[in-house]
């Protein structure tokens, strides 16, 4: 009692210590064990309302939410976790668990191109950081190179060469981070069931069904509508509300 | 549905073996739960369809005595939706009693024996004071609107009869149809939301009647029902209302579970009746009475996870076939709710467990146990449990949060947790059931299962990130990469503009060597100092050769002496000047390759006789009158030097 009284003091603040957020991670973490489900997720979503983000939070609330039976809830956040942690063993179990529950399934083409794949498996931070200490480790080597007397250079350009050709292939994967990102959103189905139409109209005729927890693609938006792609390629217009971009 | 009126006397005796094979109904109670020592009350008996040979005994106490006894029965016969009928019998037996002493007591229960098997009731607690308590019921009895002699009828001295809960409600006469009326009646006038109150609709009539047609009954909006008696038969009681005895038929009884607070309205009940017989018959039409019914909300401060239609009395259990099961052997697990109360709206809490524990959705059953009047009875849902594998595992204890009308407060009735020892798989068993002498034969021991699935548990420890752009989106990040580029551009551009700075043309270069060639020259004299003449010879040496080639543009060492002089006349220098020159250098070699000579004889083996002349005719002439080395070689390096200076400066006046 006293730490629900805790708990709801500390959620009515505006601004989260570090030690604040901790305990409201913890307090989270409680009431998901005693099964109220809703006070963890209010507690997590409070975190994340203050901006404290990460895999951890996101992890937990997906869990949360595929606990509680929310399966578009869930798909959406661990597949944020996903992202943010740039995948993990404990998110990839709990996303297929989700998955079984599914309502839908697509058939064909299920699986997702090599760049997202590729894109999903990797880090876009570690990338990133790769590529700066390569090519910049190597450029500094190679001007080293320059002013050591002969004889006594060789390692730095040996050095210098390996960073460089290393700097090669994570260019090429920040390339593909930055790709993805800039051409392809992806979202998930919250609402419960959703109507798939054929143009962005209520009226338009209905083309197929979908339901909670199913990943599409977003393509365009038109008013109220988005245009979704499911994985076998089937596309139509849903309304907005019903998708949530990952 | 048709009644008949008429009771089938002989019927019912040829049934009466039937009867007692029925279930008894056998309880007491009673009429004041707190006296007075100078006080009587009644104790009633009720037995129902008991047969002749059962033995009743009544409760037998030091604390208590028996003042009076008495007996009245009753006999009513239903026909069933088939051939047969049920003849009901039912004994009631009143007792005056006091009590002996002061105190909380307990009335012991009183035993019925019917063929060796022995039914007890309840016992009674009973509060005695002191002196004469107030009997609460006789106010009641004094406000009552009008007398009713049928209150002891049939057996006027039998005391108790009329305290029963069933009674025959009061009823105010209509002034019209005042021999045969339809009235309806409410046990409460004021229920909490969910308590049960009882609607019973009843016929009085002075006349004799043939048959009930059809019964319209009223509208129940607001309320949740349950049928609790519809008659296939009347049967009838006498009342007196007024001083005119009546006969009153029950029509139907309902149980009425009212669903949100307020004042209810009930309708009227409607009714076609037949009276008469045969041909004298005669069809009317009746219309009963409106009722109203408080409803009382319920009180704040409900426990969580309480529902609204937990209203009443429960007690709540679980039951498991069997404790320990094989993994792969689904074990049943019940959960039991029984009590009073509306329980077919009744919410039961879910059964829960870890995950290791597969638990499907229950089949509910539910038994439905009218007594007294009271709506009640028994829930059951049952669960199948699967697990996923061994272990021992515990089902948390259920909470069944109810509001109980009677106490006006909110209860919490609640399980123990149950356990459920799961072992490995039947297998194992099946192998080692074909092992010789029941030895556990080996690889084949029981093996702790460990089933991949279920939900991953949440991560303990936060690592809080915030939400920022990629690091390729930050501003440092594409600077960063450029900055080899352009460092390395930087430096080729230094570079380039110093090689520019640096570049020289051909007379400052010349001036260059020339002044080089100068500072070789008074290096040489340093070493004229120092006693190394071969070092100081060849110092001016190339110090004036090197004086030569800034001056002739190009390299001159090496170059034989005639080729050297031609040089110098090509660049058009004086005979002099080439003379002093070749003199100088011719000097220079016989002081370095022959430091015993006298390098004042330098030009006497150069091929040239004017210039060896000349020479001779020059420094030497001079010091001709001493000995050349008495001279010194000092002197002479001193005079090669002096030659050397004189034709650099002699060059530069030129």
């Amino acid at each position: 009692m006293i730490a629900a009284l805790i708990l709801a003091t500390v959620l009515s603040q505006d601004y989260y210590t570090p030690q604040e957020a901790q305990a409201v991670y913890k307090q989270a973490n409680e009431a998901y064990d005693r099964e109220d489900y809703a006070s963890a997720k209010q507690g997590y979503q409070q975190l994340l309302a203050h901006g404290f983000e990460g895999a951890d939070v996101l992890f937990n609330l997906g869990t949360t939410c595929l606990a509680s039976g929310d399966l578009g809830e869930a798909v959406l956040y661990l597949e944020r976790a996903r992202r943010a942690a740039g995948g993990a063993a404990d998110i990839d179990a709990n996303l297929v668990l989700a998955r079984a529950r599914q309502l839908d399934q697509v058939v064909g083409g299920a699986e997702e191109p090599f760049l997202q794949r590729l894109v999903i498996a990797t880090s876009s931070e570690i990338a990133a950081w790769s590529l700066l200490v390569s090519w910049v480790g190597g450029g500094a080597l190679l001007l080293l190179y320059r002013f050591l007397r002969p004889g006594r250079r060789a390692w730095a350009g040996v050095l210098a060469a390996l960073l460089l050709v290393s700097a090669v292939p994570a260019g090429l994967l920040v390339a593909a981070h930055a790709y993805v990102r800039e051409t392809v959103s992806e979202g998930v189905i919250v609402a419960k069931t959703l109507a798939a139409r054929e143009l962005p109209a209520d009226s338009a005729k209905v083309s197929f069904e979908v339901h909670a927890g199913l990943k599409v693609r977003l393509l365009e938006s038109a008013g109220r509508f988005v245009k979704v792609r499911l994985p076998n390629g089937l596309e139509a217009w849903a309304e907005r509300d019903g998708v949530a971009e990952i | 549905m048709r009644r008949t009126g008429r009771a089938l006397g002989s019927l019912a005796m040829l049934l009466t073996s039937a009867a007692a094979l029925a279930d008894v109904e056998f309880y007491q109670r009673a009429d004041r739960n707190e006296v007075g020592l100078d006080d009587t009350f009644r104790l009633t008996i009720v037995v129902s369809d008991a047969p002749d040979s059962s033995n009743l005994q009544f409760p037998s106490s030091n604390d208590f005595e028996i003042l009076s006894k008495s007996q009245s029965s009753q006999m009513s016969y239903q026909l069933g939706g088939g051939a047969s009928g049920v003849l009901k019998r039912t004994q009631k037996y009143v007792l005056l009693m006091r009590a002996n002493r002061t105190g909380d007591l307990t009335l012991p229960p009183s035993v019925l024996t019917i063929h060796a098997k022995s039914y007890r009731t309840e016992p009674v607690r009973i509060t005695v004071k002191k002196g004469h308590l107030q009997d609460p019921r006789a106010g009641a009895q004094r406000g009552s609107s009008f007398p009713d002699p049928f209150r002891r009828f049939p057996f006027p001295s039998v005391p108790g009869f009329d305290d029963e809960e069933d009674s025959l409600p009061d009823v105010d006469v209509p002034r019209s149809e005042s021999d045969l009326f339809l009235r309806a009646s409410l046990d409460r006038d004021e229920v909490y939301v969910g308590d049960q109150t009882t609607l019973s609709i009843h016929i009085f009539s002075r006349v004799d009647l043939s048959s009930v047609d059809a019964v319209t009954m009223p509208k129940l909006d607001g309320f949740w029902s349950e049928d609790l008696e519809s008659p296939s038969q009347l049967t009838g009681e006498q009342k007196v209302i007024n001083g005119i005895p009546y006969r009153a038929y029950l029509l139907k009884r309902r149980a009425l579970f009212p669903v949100k607070p307020g004042t209810a309205k009930i309708g009227s009940a409607e009714a076609d009746i037949t009276t008469g017989f045969l041909f004298a018959g005669r069809r009317v039409h009746r219309v009963g009475n409106e009722l109203s019914l408080k409803v009382k909300p319920l009180p704040p401060g409900a426990p969580p996870n309480f529902s609204a239609a937990n209203v009443g009395r429960w007690r709540i259990s679980t039951e498991v076939a069997q404790g320990q099961l094989q993994l792969g052997q689904p074990a049943s697990v019940k959960v039991i709710l029984e009590g009073k109360g509306n329980l077919k709206n009744i919410v039961l809490p879910s059964l829960s467990g870890p995950a290791s524990l597969r638990i499907y959705d229950p089949t509910t059953s539910d038994k439905m146990a009218n007594s007294k009047g009271k709506v009640g009875g028994r829930r059951t849902q049952e669960y199948l449990v699967m697990a996923q594998q061994t272990g021992s595992f515990t089902l948390p204890p259920l909470s069944f949060p109810f509001f109980n009308p009677e106490t006006g407060r909110y209860e919490v009735v609640k399980t123990e947790p149950l356990t459920l020892t799961v072992l490995p798989g039947p297998e194992g068993s099946n192998l080692l059931a074909q092992g010789p002498s029941g030895a556990k034969p080996d690889g084949v021991s029981a093996k702790n299962v460990l089933a991949a699935g279920g939900l991953r548990p949440l991560r303990y420890q936060a690592h809080f990130t915030q939400a920022r752009p990629p690091l390729w989106q930050r501003r440092f990040f594409v600077p960063a990469l450029l900055a080899p580029i352009g460092a390395w551009l930087a430096i080729a551009l230094i570079g380039f503009v110093r090689a520019r700075l640096t570049e020289e043309d051909e007379t400052s270069l010349k001036r260059k060597q020339a002044r080089a060639a100068r500072r070789r020259l008074a290096a040489a004299e340093k070493l004229k100092l120092a006693g190394k003449p071969a070092a100081f010879f060849g110092e001016v040496e190339k110090a004036l050769i090197q004086f030569l080639e800034a001056k002739l543009g190009g390299p001159l060492a090496g170059l034989t002496r005639d080729a050297l002089d031609a040089r110098l006349h090509a660049a058009g220098a004086s005979e002099d000047r080439r003379m002093e020159i070749l003199r100088v250098l011719e000097a220079c070699d016989l002081g370095r390759f022959a430091p015993g000579a006298d390098p004042s004889s330098a030009g006497a083996g150069s091929g040239d006789p004017s210039t060896a002349l000349r020479y001779a005719r020059g420094e030497r002439g001079a010091d001709s009158a001493s000995s050349p080395y008495a001279r010194g070689e000092r002197e002479a390096r001193e005079r090669v030097l002096d030659s050397a200076a004189a034709a650099m400066e002699g060059w530069e006046s030129r």
